[in-house]
């Protein structure tokens, strides 16, 4: 028995075919544009005329604010600027101290034996080239099981 | 004729209903509702772990859990879009332990952020938290699009993390190729500070600009396939839930937009083995888990030549690739994510995990 034959999708309107058409004949060409040397190069001209732009007046309107003795936008910027690199900063040393808690947690600790005066004292010496206990490290990658 | 008129008139009716509801911003699909906990926060990352309950999600458990690494410029919800079309519910009804680290929504104190915190810092705290809960003592790595970079560099610069295996989708090494977003700060030269906001972070809409530049034309076509199936119910829904995500962008951290744009880009870093992170030089090659690269030969953000490279990269012995006729986002929503991305990286993960007994998948 054969199966019954799929019924083809309905054309889609005129409308819709003319505006396909004519994407398909925009399409490439704007996309090489937007991809070529000369669009990257004119983007960068362009925001870097705005940046000069937006900057010069951003200038003069910090000068009148000071004049005032107000702050201007500039100087919250530059608030905000430090404000973000020290939390920042407080952001990542708090993560490392987790870091190295969790490390000191899952390190286990050193056998404990009954001791004398003598162990005593040598518990406290450091060896003598110099070697300091290190961090526990985690075990390597697993390597590709076969 | 006459049946053709009438089915006009129906359509035009339910357009007029659906536009409405489209201008008015009703009845809009609710976006990643799979049911999940923060268990771990720091500034405005945050850790989630998505639920996993047995009578949710019956079957063999596996372990160890699973790390998703999200991109910087863009929200994680693409992963868990709506119900019945999420990757995350997928991989959790497959029988993972998932957790997300999500960004979050950076302002002006993440603006110094560099690479370096999210490769040293963010995720290495996020795996030893996901230890802590789990008990166990590695994690499947996974990164998507430019969280597939910063996994990377993770991965390189820490030979000696708990990882058993690491995936990476859509994720560019060949900078040459992302067209228009790349070649402005490479070839135009345009200065990553010129388009700083107020913030210190590149704003959202730059980003949107960016990515709408890659295709001139597909916003009006866009539009005219929305009034074509605006009748349509299901369409719009779909419509409203993707396009509001490809709108909805994040600002990008000022300190790692300059350093994306000078090491990525301008050295073109992941290629020519030019890497640094923290100062350090690291290498992809030093990579030596288990290793999934996945990518798309319709993506027009992250093209093919942009991500090929990668698998001849990494140091891994046991490496593979995975090339599917998908979008970028078509890797993770939608048919071809449901019927062959997903259960190609389940099945890659799943050969490298274990089976967990059921005391563990009780506990």
């Amino acid at each position: 028995m054969t199966p019954p034959a799929r019924k083809p999708a309905p054309s889609p309107p005129l409308w819709r075919q003319a505006f396909d058409a004519a994407e398909r004949a925009v399409a490439p060409r704007a996309e090489d544009l937007v991809r070529s040397e000369y669009f990257a190069l004119a983007t960068a001209l362009v925001r870097r005329a705005q940046t000069v732009a937006g900057e010069s007046v951003q200038g003069l309107s910090a000068r009148v604010w000071h004049l005032v003795n107000l702050p201007a936008g500039s100087d919250i910027t530059r608030l905000r600027t430090q404000i973000g690199s020290l939390d920042r900063e407080v952001r990542r040393l708090t993560l490392q101290l987790e870091s190295e808690r969790r490390r000191a947690s899952t390190t286990p600790p050193a056998p404990t034996t009954s001791t004398t005066t003598e162990d005593s004292d040598a518990d406290r010496a450091q060896p003598a080239d110099g070697a300091r206990p290190r961090p526990a490290r985690r075990r390597a990658q697993r390597p590709a099981r076969p | 004729m006459l049946d053709r008129v009438r089915r006009d008139v129906e359509r035009n009716a339910l357009r007029a209903r659906n536009g409405i509801k489209l201008v008015a911003g009703v009845d809009r699909p609710g976006v990643g509702q799979t049911p999940k906990d923060v268990v771990w926060q720091r500034g405005r990352t945050q850790l989630w772990h998505y639920r996993n309950d047995p009578e949710t999600y019956a079957g063999v458990r596996y372990g160890p859990p699973l790390l998703i690494v999200f991109s910087l410029i863009s929200k994680s919800y693409i992963l868990d879009l709506t119900p019945g079309n999420s990757f995350v519910e997928q991989l959790l009804k497959a029988g993972f332990d998932v957790y997300l680290l999500d960004w979050g929504e950076p302002d002006e104190r993440d603006a110094e952020n560099r690479l370096e915190d999210y490769a040293d810092d963010y995720i290495p705290a996020g795996i030893d938290r996901i230890l802590e809960l789990s008990g166990a003592d590695e994690v499947n790595l996974f990164g998507y699009c430019f969280g597939g970079n910063l996994a990377l560099l993770y991965a390189a610069h820490h030979p000696d993390a708990p990882l058993r295996s690491l995936t990476v989708l859509a994720t560019p090494v060949d900078f040459r190729h992302m067209g228009p977003l790349a070649d402005i700060f490479s070839v135009g030269g345009m200065d990553v500070r010129s388009v700083l906001g107020s913030d210190g972070n590149v704003p959202p809409s730059v980003v949107v600009q960016g990515f709408r530049s890659l295709t001139p034309t597909a916003e009006v076509t866009r539009y005219v396939t929305l009034w074509e199936r605006l009748w349509n119910d299901e369409y719009v829904a779909s419509y409203q839930a993707m396009t509001g995500w490809s709108d909805d962008h994040v600002p990008f951290p000022g300190a790692a937009a300059q350093e994306t744009a000078d090491m990525l880009v301008r050295n073109n870093g992941m290629l020519t083995d030019r890497l640094t992170v923290g100062g350090d030089p690291v290498h992809l090659a030093d990579i030596q888990v288990p290793f999934l690269t996945v990518r798309a030969n319709r993506d027009h953000i992250v093209p093919p030549d942009a991500t090929s490279p990668l698998i001849d990269l990494v140091g891994s012995p046991d490496k593979h690739e995975l090339c599917l006729d998908a979008g970028h986002m078509g890797l993770v929503v939608g048919r071809t994510a449901a019927k062959t991305t997903v259960p190609t990286i389940i099945d890659f993960v799943r050969r490298r995990s274990d089976a967990l007994p059921d005391d563990a998948q009780e506990a």
